[in-house]
């Protein structure tokens, strides 16, 4: 059943126009208001717009180069992992990836990415928001910047969904906190929560609601300000997303067992399922994380599991959204926040490095079979065409028809870039 | 003895959690009801009085109370002429009914019953604030707070490795906070302790990266000095300070711990098997390591995890550290043996002659190293204030420099001259003026300073928030508490040089079923689960917590990283306040809320339930509104529940004023 409140959550463009407004004046620029006026009017139409759909496989703790995407055959730096021939010819990849091997005709994958950062914080922000992190500024993840620009898909889900841990995450960032993902702890739970008790009535709930927000609005008028208004906007995103058909998109329980296998068990490859299904019912953007990569000991005991993992989720997402005809609109990205030693350490595991590392596109926008710069002989640095956080995030944002080189102005007064200003990669670019 | 009405009372509200018949039976909004959840009751073990000494605290020294007051002032005074300088102007003094809410949470992690709050706002002694801030320190409260901060702090983990076996060094933490240790001493115990965890517990804080000598490094100068060298560790970074060589030097000093018998990392690459190295313990753990190998792979990794729990303990012998073999500048070659050297300063005379990692110790705690004192002072600012003098309070540098550095410099001063005695330095920034005023915002995107005209307004931790709904839920919070070093040595120390294979056996036996993950878990839940939940204190929770724990729904750190902590808004939190057990726990007979309203009258109780949830009476305006509601409600324990679940559901009842 779908629920009408009667208090003030009211009309979300008359609620918008508010935030409108309150943007109006903390800001100079007017693009941002261009950016809020597109996604007015895409979230009002209730339609399934052009926009592409964004799929973020974020390999936290950082994916190593040499044993995924970029091995070095018969260096000693390989150390255990197996290079495996693709349906590429001349391109191999590590032995724990036979599926994306076989898939490497959908895939385009950097070879000469490179950071500047290997500490792993710091390193996702960048990744995740193509920006440093500095103090006085916190700036939006991509998926809020494609949820802000094209808007939402479905009037009651959320536009932007994370399958792991929010804590980390920049989300909105200093854009509106309707832009902010939804974490999903595990997506075998999916949602949780959102049945209320059966002693509660839809009458008694919205009771409560309309008297928490009489008796809240001293508090609220004398603190009104960002803290409370991210608040406020989950409260009115919280209370439409009860009363929404559409939860079932949460739930990867209503798939087949067939399909659920072919995801692989792992958190991970569920995730990739619930993307799926997400990115199906109308989610613009999902991201999901898979934080079992910071190997620094006993590395090629824990690749199996986490490479197999990956390749098992990744390959099925990329297999089953181009049978249900959504990869032509959806990009998977596969990315990770710097690359691992090709020395082998005293423990037998690898340690950070920033300098040259791998990541993988496919999907919309994309040029499949591609691979793109490349890395020294012995996985050390980029040996040409090196490609920054920026250029890659660029690259995403340019493959999804993100305008990244439009000047958004921050609430400070100070201009930014969706993918912070790098250089689209032509050559990956369909 | 209880009167008619309080039964009715009683019983409507046990219909308010239980039967939903009676409630959607009128109107036009009848639902159908969804299947009659069955009463749920919530354990014993929570609903009796805590018992009488959960722990004893050291006392703080009534004593020195007016020393503090006058200290307290010499803080505002700054503050005064810092005001003037930049024409602001401070925020109104905070209220006792907020004050008392405000004194609860930031010093006992939680808000105050209703009870506590009527005994403060009815005191009549001339210096209440002064006599509660007292009795808080030395409550189990504090500790458990400053548990919670500190484990955020230290990245605090049950098994940071499957043979870290942890509790002891959480527990050590804990008593750390419970006797007050002055933080210089506590700081050097940590950072040269030696052996097992449950022989000297200290050494956890060495053991966290085990394995990894160089963020090691990194991490203790984040953690203790404020600084921020871990990107010098790849390369010379173009904006910053600190050179990959300096780095170098620096862990040079600490280059020697070892954790595994034999040493770590001695001459070529080591193999998998977990008791490399030469040494008795190493051959004696092999040895029977290799007298189970025809068990299931299961078990061949369960024992295996239990010997190396037994054989890793923290030693140190000086060993060189060698330059990268890409070091890529000119003033040394790759694999360059590097002397150690500090970051400034010199290492006390007095450590000298001692080994390396006693002179990086002593140099990192000691009172010449302001930093030192410069950084805890700095932290514990933010903690009460919302926000730090410097921020990030783990990135000092030239180039961010404090918002008002004189007086980051007087708390420095007071800090030595309490003799990094933290409790104390707590007591003295919650006494001033400026700590005692309304909160004010602050935009954290805003180019404009904070100054600190009074506290700046914040959400509640997760675990404020956790603890703090268990106080309208728990009468005992404590039903469970970590278990101490003893506890975990009894079932997991082994001499493995006369120790058998059987020995083996019985003792993982012993340490799986009680410390074991699904062991432990049931363990709690038979003692305080209600519905998946574990009704203790957050400080007592396992760590860390499931990704979709209430606690790390609100920001509750993974503990991976330090001061992962944090509290950004999301929709599951939402839901969770909605619809989560934790909400409704406090609609259930015999919670503490529910026992509050049922015994008085009910005229009273929407005093009652303001006071219990929002630390306050409400207006008339409220009050009159909660009286709509009661008596509009289909019946008046509904109405009831339905304010409480108002109130809840607030920004006020969230955010720290």
């Amino acid at each position: 059943m779908r629920m009408r409140n009667t208090t003030d959550w009211l009309d979300e463009r008359v609620a918008r126009r508010a935030m409108f407004g309150r943007l109006a004046r903390t800001t100079l620029g007017v693009t941002l208001l261009d950016g809020l006026g597109s996604s007015l009017a895409a979230a009002a139409s209730g339609s399934k717009t052009a926009g592409m759909n964004l799929i973020i496989l974020s390999m936290r703790g950082a994916m190593s180069h040499l044993d995924t995407f970029d091995p070095k055959p018969g260096r000693e730096e390989q150390g255990e992992t197996k290079p495996i021939q693709t349906k590429t010819p001349g391109v191999m990849f590590g032995e724990h990836l036979p599926r994306l091997a076989a898939q490497s005709d959908r895939l385009a994958v950097i070879r000469s990415m490179t950071t500047e950062t290997g500490d792993h914080q710091q390193g996702q922000y960048v990744m995740r928001t193509a920006y440093p992190v500095l103090g006085s500024i916190r700036h939006p993840s991509l998926g809020s910047w494609a949820l802000h620009v094209q808007g939402k898909a479905s009037r009651e889900l959320p536009g932007y969904v994370l399958v792991g841990n929010g804590n980390e995450h920049p989300g909105a960032g200093f854009l509106d906190p309707s832009v902010t993902p939804v974490p999903v702890a595990d997506p075998e739970l999916g949602l949780e929560n959102t049945v209320r008790p059966a002693y509660l009535t839809e009458k008694n709930f919205n009771r409560r609601l309309a008297l928490a927000d009489k008796i809240d609005a001293d508090f609220k008028r004398r603190y009104a300000g960002p803290q409370l208004e991210a608040y406020n906007q989950m409260y009115k995103d919280a209370v439409r997303l009860l009363g929404s058909v559409d939860l079932e998109a949460f739930d990867i329980a209503k798939e087949s067992e067939q399909t659920r296998e072919r995801y692989g068990s792992s958190t991970f490859g569920q995730g990739c399922l619930l993307a799926r299904r997400l990115v199906e019912a109308g989610v613009r953007c999902v991201e999901v994380e898979y934080g079992k990569w910071d190997m620094h000991r006993e590395i090629f005991e824990e690749l199996p599991e986490a490479a197999g993992n990956l390749d098992a989720g990744m390959s099925a997402l990329i297999a089953d959204l181009e049978e249900r005809g959504l990869l032509a609109s959806t990009l998977v990205v596969l990315a990770t926040e710097f690359g691992r030693t090709p020395r082998i350490n005293e423990n037998a595991g690898r340690d950070h490095h920033p300098a040259v590392f791998s990541c993988a596109l496919a999907g919309a926008g994309v040029k499949g079979g591609a691979v793109f710069g490349a890395s020294d002989e012995r996985g050390h640095k980029p040996d040409k065409d090196a490609v920054s956080v920026p250029d890659f995030l660029s690259t995403v944002a340019a493959a999804c028809g993100l305008p990244h080189d439009k000047e958004f102005m921050a609430p400070n007064g100070r201009p930014f870039k969706i993918g912070g200003g790098g250089k689209p990669i032509k050559a990956v670019l369909a | 003895m209880m009167r008619p009405w309080q039964i009715r009372v009683g019983v409507a509200f046990v219909a308010l959690a239980g039967l939903a018949a009676t409630l959607g039976a009128e109107g036009k909004t009848r639902e159908r009801p969804k299947r009659a959840v069955a009463m749920m009751r919530l354990p014993e073990a929570v609903t009796q009085p805590p018992p009488r000494s959960v722990m004893k605290v050291v006392p703080v020294d009534r004593g020195t109370r007016g020393e503090i007051r006058e200290a307290a002032s010499r803080i505002d005074g700054l503050l005064a002429g810092h005001w003037l300088e930049h024409g602001v102007s401070p925020s109104p003094p905070l209220a006792d009914e907020a004050f008392v809410r405000r004194a609860y949470l930031e010093l006992g992690g939680r808000i105050p019953t209703h009870d506590e709050v009527v005994a403060f706002l009815d005191s009549a002694a001339a210096d209440k604030r002064g006599d509660l801030v007292d009795a808080l320190l030395e409550s189990p409260d504090y500790v458990s707070h400053f548990y919670n901060y500190w484990a955020d702090i230290l990245r605090l983990q049950e098994r940071p490795d499957k043979h870290l076996v942890f509790e002891p060094y959480l527990h050590y933490v804990k008593e750390a906070i419970r006797t007050n240790k002055p933080y210089d001493a506590w700081a050097r115990e940590m950072l040269t302790a030696n052996g097992r965890l449950w022989e000297n517990p200290a050494v956890g804080f060495q053991l966290r990266d085990e394995g990894m000598p160089l963020p090691y490094v990194d991490n203790t100068v984040r953690v203790f000095l404020g600084t921020q060298i871990g990107c010098a560790q790849c390369h010379d970074h173009p904006f910053d300070h600190w050179t990959q060589r300096e780095f170098y030097e620096l862990a040079a000093f600490t280059a020697g711990i070892q954790t595994r018998p034999g040493g770590n990392g001695q001459g070529k690459k080591q193999k998998r098997m977990p008791m490399q190295g030469a040494g008795e313990l190493a051959r004696a753990a092999r040895d029977l390591q290799m007298a189970n190998r025809d068990r299931s792979q299961r078990n061949k990794a369960a024992v295996a995890q239990y010997l190396r729990a037994n054989v890793t303990s923290v030693a140190f012998a000086d060993k060189k550290l060698l330059l990268p073999h890409d070091y890529q500048y000119d003033d040394a070659k790759p694999l360059a043996a590097v002397s150690p050297q500090v970051l400034w300063g010199e290492v006390p005379e007095t450590a000298t002659q001692a080994d390396g990692r006693e002179q990086f110790a002593a140099w990192i705690v000691s009172r010449d190293n302001r930093q030192f004192a410069r950084t805890i002072a700095n932290r514990l600012w933010k903690k009460l204030m919302g926000i730090g003098l410097v921020e990030p309070v783990d990135d000092f540098k030239e180039d961010n420099p404090a918002s008002f550095p004189a007086l980051l410099e007087h708390l420095t001063d007071e800090m030595l001259r309490l003799e990094f005695d933290l409790r104390e330095f707590v007591r003295l920034v919650v006494s001033t003026e400026a700590y005692q005023r309304r909160a004010v915002l602050h935009d954290a995107m805003s180019a404009a300073p904070f100054r600190f005209t009074g506290p700046a307004l914040t959400r509640m931790t997760s675990e404020q928030l956790w603890d703090s709904i268990l106080t309208l839920v728990a009468r005992n919070p404590w039903s469970v508490e970590r278990p101490t070093t003893k506890e975990v040595a009894a079932v997991l120390d082994l001499d493995l040089r006369t120790a058998s294979l059987t020995d083996v056996d019985r003792g993982l036996e012993a340490f799986a079923s009680r410390y074991g993950k699904g062991p432990a878990k049931r363990r709690m839940m038979e003692i305080c689960g209600y519905r998946g939940l574990e009704l203790v204190r957050a400080s007592e929770l396992p760590t860390p917590l499931p990704l979709g724990h209430f606690l790390r729904q609100f920001g509750q750190s993974d503990r991976e990283t330090i001061e992962g902590g944090r509290t950004v808004a999301t929709v599951p939190q939402i839901l969770a306040m909605f619809n989560g057990p934790i909400t409704h726990a406090m609609l259930e007979r015999g919670s503490v809320i529910y026992d509050e309203v049922t015994s008085h009258a009910p005229r009273e109780a929407i005093d009652v339930v303001f006071l219990a949830v929002l630390s306050r009476r409400p207006s008339a305006e409220e009050r009159a509104l909660a009286v709509q509601e009661i008596m509009s409600a289909e019946d008046r324990a509904t109405g009831c529940g339905n304010v409480i679940w108002a109130l809840l559901n607030t920004r006020e009842f969230l955010f720290i004023q």
